[in-house]
């Protein structure tokens, strides 16, 4: 387990946890994005700058800050299971 | 509810970038707007169509995500749902993300209203690989599903048909049951629910509602809850979290979202690996680290060129005929009251139309068409890491920018922020931004008599000032921003209609709010010089104008009541000074000119940006915006008076 700071890009993962305050995972509800939702990290991205997720379980993309991006924790999924 | 002498009210409801005002322009001819960049629609749409002789009074909400707000945006579209029961609902799904949709879908059908399905955007969820058997989802549901392409106006007559029938046979969703261990929690919530209760829509609604919705929301929704119930309430919101180990809101959304996942699965067949086109290349470059920002500084250096190379002569040719009418009045009315009265009416219309609007109207289009396109979310993405450093996030970029046309629609849109906080920075640094009237005063006094580069050195020192404001005043509170969530929306051919039809939304804020303000200040203005009172104001303030900016004494009530018509400050300084715009170096010189543009640029922006922002973040803001505004007008003039 791991934050999506820390997570590998290009890679399908988990959405293990959101540990936000309600704010946030109200936000990222709305916005349709699940515990156990797949996800990969977009190659994409700026230095220092925010994350862009697409979420393969309802198929859409999301920009989230560094600060948000530290309290959503993933899994990798193994893709040889 | 529909009496016999109105007609039905039906409202287009669904998520942000689902094509829901696509389909409402479709439907109503003109008259909405539709928006790519999530929650700027911030006011709702009315239209009335003929469906076969049957008259519908169609409305158009603000996307909202859910029916769980998390910004003022939805709120108002909430608020609306709630209050003003509609007949009949059109719920717009986009078919390319409909698993996620589709909880929104339920919480809707949850208010037991009429309702019907547009499916929106069949065609790009086929190019996605997603087909999706409608005559079955709708089976599965319980409520009608009605394919539709808006952009091509497809399956639209149909729709509205249905609507019509539906109407008809008064025919609601059916309920959609949860987990048992959930519909037990709720019915026993239900069964604490006093029969006098104000419910909304309907009991279980109301009892789910309570579970979810946050208290503040919840509270201005329902009113006074007893304390019983308020007692009942906690004790099934701890059963449910002790049975899940997740907050009480997120066991019902996590029912929703696997009812629209099996649902979903079901009811549509997914084709994986889809082949990337020109658009997803295009979109590789736009957010590349380093190329995305070589494009937004051209996207932005274009769009600040041509509003100038549209603006600048076009309000020169607006001008002259209100030039010329003044004269014809001066020399009707003479120097009487009524020239005064008429002049200062004539000044307020006139500044609108040939000051504001020039650079406003293409500000406008340029920016709806940005936004259309989807670039606007992408410049947010590219922007948050600047806007970290004065504390905010890339959400607030866009009201940023429309500061630049006028500051009203600007701090209106600042309800698209989702914390309070974000909201109050926001507004605060906007009146800091030069809008469409006090460009031209840069444009006019630093660009001419200084040279261009002033003008640029100009703007770049008030980009930095209001970065520098940002952080300072970020300082005075404790929590940080929650920071960006955004949603990033496919790259698409921009419509013409739908960028005319924001342009004309967005203007009709500044022609219905901040216009009349500036013509009444305008009027106001007039009659002050008509009783000589601007001098006895020129004399109360010259320590102020003379002893502190250095500034002829002349200039008092230029300064001062320049925040009644902002946008004549430079005519007003010239009768003032009572030369004409060519001599005016002879009166005043270079320093006192650059004293007199800062301190006039960021003194109280005007009547109308603090009247809005009273209205619409609070009046203990607006005078701490007026007081921060004047300071720094102040303190910054002195500065500048003093290193040059």
């Amino acid at each position: 387990m791991m934050s999506l700071i820390e997570a590998p890009r290009s890679k399908r993962l988990r959405i293990f946890d959101v540990l936000g305050g309600h704010g946030i995972r109200r936000r990222l509800l709305s916005l349709g994005f699940h515990k156990d939702d797949e996800i990969v990290l977009d190659s994409r991205s700026i230095l220092r700058g925010p994350i862009l997720i697409k979420n393969l379980t309802s198929d859409t993309s999301v920009a989230v800050g560094r600060g948000i991006a530290q309290k959503i924790m993933v899994e990798i999924i193994d893709d040889e299971q | 509810m529909t009496t016999n002498n109105k007609h039905p009210d039906v409202i287009f409801i669904g998520q942000p970038n689902c094509g829901k005002s696509t389909l409402f322009n479709a439907a109503a001819g003109l008259r909405a707007e539709t928006s790519n960049f999530p929650g700027t629609t911030v006011s709702h749409t009315h239209s009335k169509v003929n469906v076969n002789g049957k008259i519908l009074n169609i409305i158009d909400l603000p996307g909202t995500y859910s029916l769980n707000p998390t910004d003022d945006a939805e709120k108002v579209a909430l608020s609306h749902l709630f209050q003003e029961k509609p007949d009949i609902m059109i719920n717009v799904v986009d078919a390319s993300t409909l698993g996620r949709s589709l909880e929104m879908t339920f919480e809707l059908m949850e208010l037991r209203f009429p309702m019907v399905v547009a499916l929106n955007m069949v065609d790009l969820a086929e190019k996605k690989g997603i087909v999706i058997d409608a005559q079955k989802l709708s089976n599965r549901l319980g409520i009608p599903v009605i394919p539709t392409i808006a952009s091509h106006g497809r399956g639209i007559k149909e729709l509205l048909e249905t609507v019509v029938r539906i109407l008809e046979v008064k025919q609601v969703p059916p309920v959609l049951t949860w987990s048992r261990d959930v519909e037990e929690a709720v019915s026993d919530l239900m069964e604490s629910i006093p029969e006098d209760f104000p419910v909304v829509a309907n009991r279980r609604f109301t009892a789910v509602k309570m579970i979810e919705l946050e208290k503040s929301f919840f509270h201005k929704m329902l009113g006074f809850i007893s304390p019983e119930l308020t007692r009942a309430l906690s004790q099934v919101k701890q059963d449910l979290e002790r049975m899940h180990n997740v907050p009480a809101y997120e066991v019902i959304a996590a029912e929703r979202h696997h009812l629209a996942m099996k649902i979903f699965e079901e009811n549509a067949k997914v084709k994986r690996g889809r082949v990337s086109g020109t658009l997803e290349k295009l979109d590789d470059l736009i957010m590349h680290p380093l190329f995305g920002y070589i494009i937004l500084l051209a996207v932005f250096l274009g769009f600040f060129w041509i509003i100038f190379k549209v603006g600048n002569p076009l309000e020169t040719l607006l001008l002259q005929p209100f030039e010329q009418l003044r004269v014809i009045l001066s020399q009707q009315f003479g120097e009487g009251v009524l020239f005064y009265l008429t002049d200062g009416l004539l000044q307020g219309v006139g500044g609108g139309v040939a000051i504001v609007l020039p650079y406003f109207v293409p500000l406008l289009f340029l920016m709806a068409l940005l936004e259309d396109v989807g670039y606007l979310a992408r410049a947010g993405f590219l922007m948050d890491i600047f806007m970290h450093r004065m504390g905010l996030h890339g959400k607030s970029v866009s009201p940023f920018i429309l500061g630049f046309g006028c500051n009203v629609p600007a701090i209106i849109s600042t309800r698209i922020l989702e914390s309070r906080r974000d909201r109050i920075i926001t507004a605060l640094l906007i009146p800091f931004i030069p809008c469409s009237a006090r460009t031209t005063i840069i444009l006019a006094l630093v660009a001419f008599y200084m040279g261009p580069f002033w003008a640029v050195g100009f703007y770049f020192f008030n980009m930095l000032l209001v970065g520098i404001l940002g952080r300072v005043i970020s300082m005075f509170f404790k929590t940080p921003s929650p920071g960006l969530i955004l949603e990033i929306p496919s790259l698409k051919i921009p419509s013409l209609r739908n960028v005319v039809n924001k342009v004309v939304i967005q203007l009709k804020a500044f022609l219905k709010f901040a216009w009349p303000i500036l013509i009444a200040g305008s009027v106001a203005l007039g009659l002050l010089q008509f009783f000589h009172l601007d001098r006895i104001v020129n004399i109360v303030l010259s320590p102020l104008v003379v002893k502190a900016l250095g500034l002829p004494q002349e200039l008092g009530v230029t300064l001062v009541f320049g925040f009644l018509r902002k946008e004549l400050s430079m005519i007003m300084m010239l009768q003032a000074l009572g030369v004409n715009y060519q001599a005016l170096m002879t009166a005043i010189t270079r320093e006192q000119l650059i004293v007199f543009t800062v301190f006039v640029s960021f003194f109280i922006p005007c009547l109308s940006t603090v009247a809005i922002m009273w209205k619409e973040i609070g009046r203990r803001i607006a005078l701490i915006s007026v007081a921060l505004n004047v300071s720094v007008a102040i303190i910054l003039s002195i500065i500048i008076r003093l290193i040059i």
